[in-house]
């Protein structure tokens, strides 16, 4: 050790610190890149819909809604009638003649609007190529709804600027 | 010594190169505790090495575990000012905030089902004969799909033309309500037709704002 007069000082070190490597912008770009896939990918395959396109859409929201989707299945022959909003197999009304079909249309329908002051109005998710008869069924499944007399009834579309 | 060691890192950071200085109201408020912790170490400390005289001066100290040695250069050393305070980092809680409002958006937007109003199904079953419009009224446009996905406008002048496009029905759609003063749009759908045919028609009478009606019908055209 040196004298009080003599003190030599071993220049300071860095700081340990500065030379640890800042992971905050790795973490930001991270969760940018979480949030860019999350956006990106479907959520739900069996929810993905492909509805006809039009440019002049209003915005409803949709769990204010009552959802149906009409829907073909994968091989294309066959349309089906969801009462949900997914293309859930177990929501599917599966009814062999069109009237048992609008008869559950109806029911759940009526279900859904009395059991959920929430929902103001029926939103029909259609497929662009499904029959206009099919749409018109499940329309007609609505109609028989009491409930729904007095609500709005939309059919979902994709925005698309023309 | 082991008192002193656990103070001098981790304010030497910002200090050493004259970063971090005290600048705003934090650090003037933060600085006032200073003078009563040095008091503290100094009594603490007393007499122990021959450096403890600059640490009491405000030298935070070397690296106790490092061994003196003489190669460097001497350092001649000033009085410091008080101990730097660091500001408080701003940057993660703007970072973290704009994250979240890109997720609110983003979730927000999901929410939204862009639709087009229909009117209510009135009759329980397709029409299977052509029902007769009441047709004095000359202030509809009346478009037909037939069972091949086909569009015919029918306008006030009565003649029924065949649309040979999507975009060939919206414009006569839009002429009818500009030229005639249209305020219906009567869509007659085949039930053969595809949902997404409609749905442009709907599409054009919206973009035209004219009131649509919606019939079905089973006979071929």
């Amino acid at each position: 050790m040196s004298s009080d007069t003599q003190i030599t000082l071993k220049k300071r070190k860095e700081n340990p610190e500065d030379g640890e490597l800042d992971i905050t912008p790795m973490i930001d770009i991270t969760f940018l890149l979480l949030a860019f896939f999350v956006v990106v990918s479907k959520m739900d395959p069996q929810a993905a819909v492909d509805l006809p396109k039009a440019s002049f859409g209003l915005s409803v929201q949709d769990k204010e809604c009552v959802v149906l989707i009409v829907a073909k299945d994968e091989s294309g022959s066959q349309t089906n009638v969801y009462a949900g909003r997914s293309k859930d197999p177990e929501l599917a009304i599966n009814q062999a003649d069109p009237g048992a079909t609008e008869d559950a249309v109806g029911d759940y329908v009526q279900e859904q609007l009395s059991s959920h002051p929430e929902l103001t109005s029926i939103l029909i998710k259609a497929e662009g190529n499904v029959r206009v008869g099919d749409v018109e069924m499940v329309k007609r499944g609505v109609a028989k709804a009491e409930l729904s007399s007095s609500r709005e009834i939309y059919a979902g579309i994709k925005e698309e600027q023309q | 010594m082991n008192d002193d060691a656990v103070d001098p890192p981790e304010e030497g950071g910002g200090g050493g190169f004259g970063l971090g200085r005290p600048t705003g109201e934090l650090a003037d408020a933060q600085s006032g505790d200073r003078p009563a912790i040095r008091h503290s170490m100094e009594v603490d400390q007393s007499g122990r090495r021959s450096d403890e005289k600059y640490k009491s001066m405000g030298w935070k100290g070397i690296d106790d575990d490092e061994p003196e040695d003489d190669e460097d250069p001497p350092v001649s050393f000033a009085k410091k000012e008080p101990i730097p305070e660091d500001e408080l980092d701003m940057t993660p809680m703007v970072d973290v905030t704009f994250l979240l409002l890109i997720f609110f958006m983003v979730t927000a937007s999901f929410t939204l089902q862009k639709s087009i109003p229909q009117p209510a199904a009135s009759s329980d079953a397709p029409s299977t004969t052509v029902s007769e419009e009441e047709e004095p009224e000359d202030d509809y446009v009346g478009v037909i799909i037939d069972q091949n996905n086909s569009f015919y406008v029918t306008t006030r002048d009565d003649e029924e033309r065949e649309a040979p496009s999507e975009m060939e029905m919206r414009r006569m759609v839009k002429d009818a309500k500009d030229t005639y003063g249209a305020e219906r749009l009567v869509i007659t759908a085949h039930v053969d037709a595809t949902h997404g045919r409609l749905i442009a028609v709907c599409d054009a009478g919206q973009s035209s704002s004219l009131k649509i009606e919606v019939k079905t019908t089973e006979l071929e055209y």
